[in-house]
């Protein structure tokens, strides 16, 4: 990131201070940390936007308002292709958050895709689809190549292909006004290779598994979001935990006196693991 | 006998004119008996222009309350009709294609109903030259809702396949197709009004188990069948898109239709389609 110009901090505090944008790109549990840490120097003007899976709006403002009156707090709901601009991004605004508000981050995230705002509630729907979307193209991908590999293609050749092929295919979705349906009987000629592939489809009941990693994403999310409120551990006990983690993976890390944790690792803020 | 060839026909390049045209069929079961309503239902015929054979009484009742004529004598029909139905059983067919050989001129239009008999043996067991188209029917056809296929054969033209289509459009959807596509006709939808059946039947199954009365459940199960297949026809839209349009977001419909895709359902229903056609092509050969 420095490389490209960002500024860089150990310093949560200062990261605050000198932001009216603030977002939390921090992984879900150590969020209520973070909100306790840097609570104090949320003023009017910040606009607190979480990524963090599974953690409510309320939840963020319950904390902030220990310090803040009307904290503006986003949650929005991101994916892994924010890193090629093709993200697929929402968001739902919090009690005290403008549409101004909303608007200036949708302007932000749509500059690295799809950006729309919706009710909080579908967020863990998002989730299962398109937050861990790219986990399902991945794997088809690679399922995809080495059926091109088993039929004689290279491999690099084959993922290239079946990359192409699966980009081309959404393009022209997202383009058309046509059903995929519609779509899908475009490519397919009477009697054809492709028929006869997509009844293979049909028996192994990939839709149905499809429908069924949408599903399970989206109950895993509520799920987590469902024990982290429960979460009845004490506060320093995780932070220890978490401490002991951050030193073992990237022990070249100088670690900031325990008055000031810092939880920047080595790894891009984008990639986030849902 | 002494009427000669039956009845005025002009062919003008589009269509022949019918109203004089005078109908036969050979064999008078079910199918043929809803072809002819058909006709007569849509004032295609008169009545008295249609002439039906069967070796017994037993069908031929229903005809004559129609007000057509019937005869015992298959050469009869022929004798006195320009378009004629061949409409026995398969098995029967290349005998009684003996027997009215004599009669037929280069004037009839001779359409197979038999189930597996290519037109190469139509042809080959009748003059050479005489108009043979064959069509492949389905069970609605009684009750003009049915969905035809024909195929015409190599001295029939395009007057006769006109004829034939804007007769038989009377009885449901009609469509001109290459002999090829007959075997798949059958698979989709000559058994395929049996697989509809068998949705039916599970879908009230389905309502009795969560309590409503089977006879109900059986006639509202009918209906909805009736009604999405009127949207589809009279809209023409892909049935996906259909579909999508019943779905609303974490709706009833959504959470069924998930239950119907892990059964793959798809699959199955390609599996019937697919096996169906092939015992067709399997049967024709034998």
């Amino acid at each position: 990131l420095q490389k490209i110009g960002v500024n860089f901090t150990v310093s949560n505090k200062d990261t605050v201070k000198s932001s009216d944008v603030l977002f939390l790109a921090v992984k879900p549990p150590i969020i209520p940390f973070i909100l306790e840490e840097v609570g104090p120097d949320i003023e009017a003007r910040h606009i607190v936007v979480s990524c963090a899976a599974g953690v409510t709006i309320s939840s963020i403002e319950k904390k902030l308002s220990a310090f803040c009156p009307t904290p503006k707090v986003i949650r929005c709901m991101t994916n892994t292709p924010v890193i090629v601009r093709e993200g697929a991004t929402v968001y739902a605004t919090g009690t005290h958050a403008d549409v101004e508000d909303g608007k200036l981050l949708e302007q932000l995230m749509a500059s690295v895709g799809f950006c729309t705002e919706v009710e909080e509630d579908l967020i863990d729907a998002v989730t299962g689809l398109s937050g861990s979307g790219p986990a399902y193209a991945f794997t088809a991908l690679d399922a995809l190549a080495d059926g091109g590999v088993k039929m004689g293609l290279p491999r690099r050749l084959a993922v290239r292909l079946g990359a192409q092929a699966l980009l081309g295919a959404a393009k022209m979705l997202l383009e058309s006004e046509q059903h995929p349906g519609q779509l899908k009987d475009n490519v397919c000629s009477p009697g054809g290779a492709t028929i006869h592939a997509l009844h293979f489809l049909e028996s192994g009941g990939f839709r149905s598994l499809l429908i069924n990693a949408v599903e399970a994403s989206c109950i895993r999310t509520r799920e987590l979001q469902h024990l982290a409120d429960q979460e009845k551990i004490s506060a320093a006990a995780i932070k220890k935990t978490l401490l002991d983690k951050v030193k073992l993976e990237s022990p070249s890390l100088s670690v900031a006196p325990a008055s000031k944790v810092s939880l920047f690792t080595n790894k891009s803020p984008s990639s986030k693991k849902n | 006998s002494g009427r000669g060839l039956g009845g005025r026909v002009r062919a003008t390049g589009s269509a022949m004119e019918a109203v004089e045209l005078r109908v036969g069929f050979v064999g008078a079961g079910r199918m043929a008996g809803g072809l002819a309503r058909g006709l007569l239902r849509a004032g295609k015929v008169p009545a008295s222009n249609i002439l039906a054979s069967a070796p017994s009484d037993k069908n031929l009742d229903a005809w004559q309350e129609l007000g057509c004529r019937t005869t015992h004598c298959n050469l009869e029909v022929l004798q006195e009709s320009t378009l004629v139905f061949l409409a026995t059983k398969p098995h029967i067919l290349p005998g009684v294609l003996q027997e009215i050989r004599p009669a037929v001129g280069p004037h009839h239009v001779i359409v197979s109903l038999a189930a597996g008999v290519t037109l190469q043996t139509l042809q080959r067991l009748l003059p050479a030259g005489t108009k043979v188209l064959r069509l492949m029917p389905n069970l609605p056809c009684v009750v003009q809702a049915g969905a035809m296929v024909f195929t015409r054969g190599s001295s029939a033209g395009d007057g006769e396949a006109a004829l034939l289509k804007s007769l038989l459009s009377s009885c449901g959807l009609c469509e001109e197709v290459p002999e090829s596509y007959i075997n798949i006709h059958t698979g989709l939808s000559g058994s395929g009004v049996a697989y509809v059946y068998l949705f039916a039947e599970a879908l009230a199954e389905g309502a009795v188990k969560m309590g409503m009365p089977g006879g109900l459940a059986s006639r509202i199960a009918a209906q909805t069948l009736l009604g999405a297949a009127k949207i589809m026809l009279e809209t023409g839209e892909h049935p996906a898109k259909l579909r999508g349009d019943v779905c609303t977001p974490g709706g009833t419909t959504i959470h069924a239709l998930h239950q119907l895709e892990k059964g793959a359902l798809r699959a199955t229903v390609m599996n019937a389609v697919e096996a169906a056609t092939n015992r067709a092509c399997d049967m024709a050969e034998d």
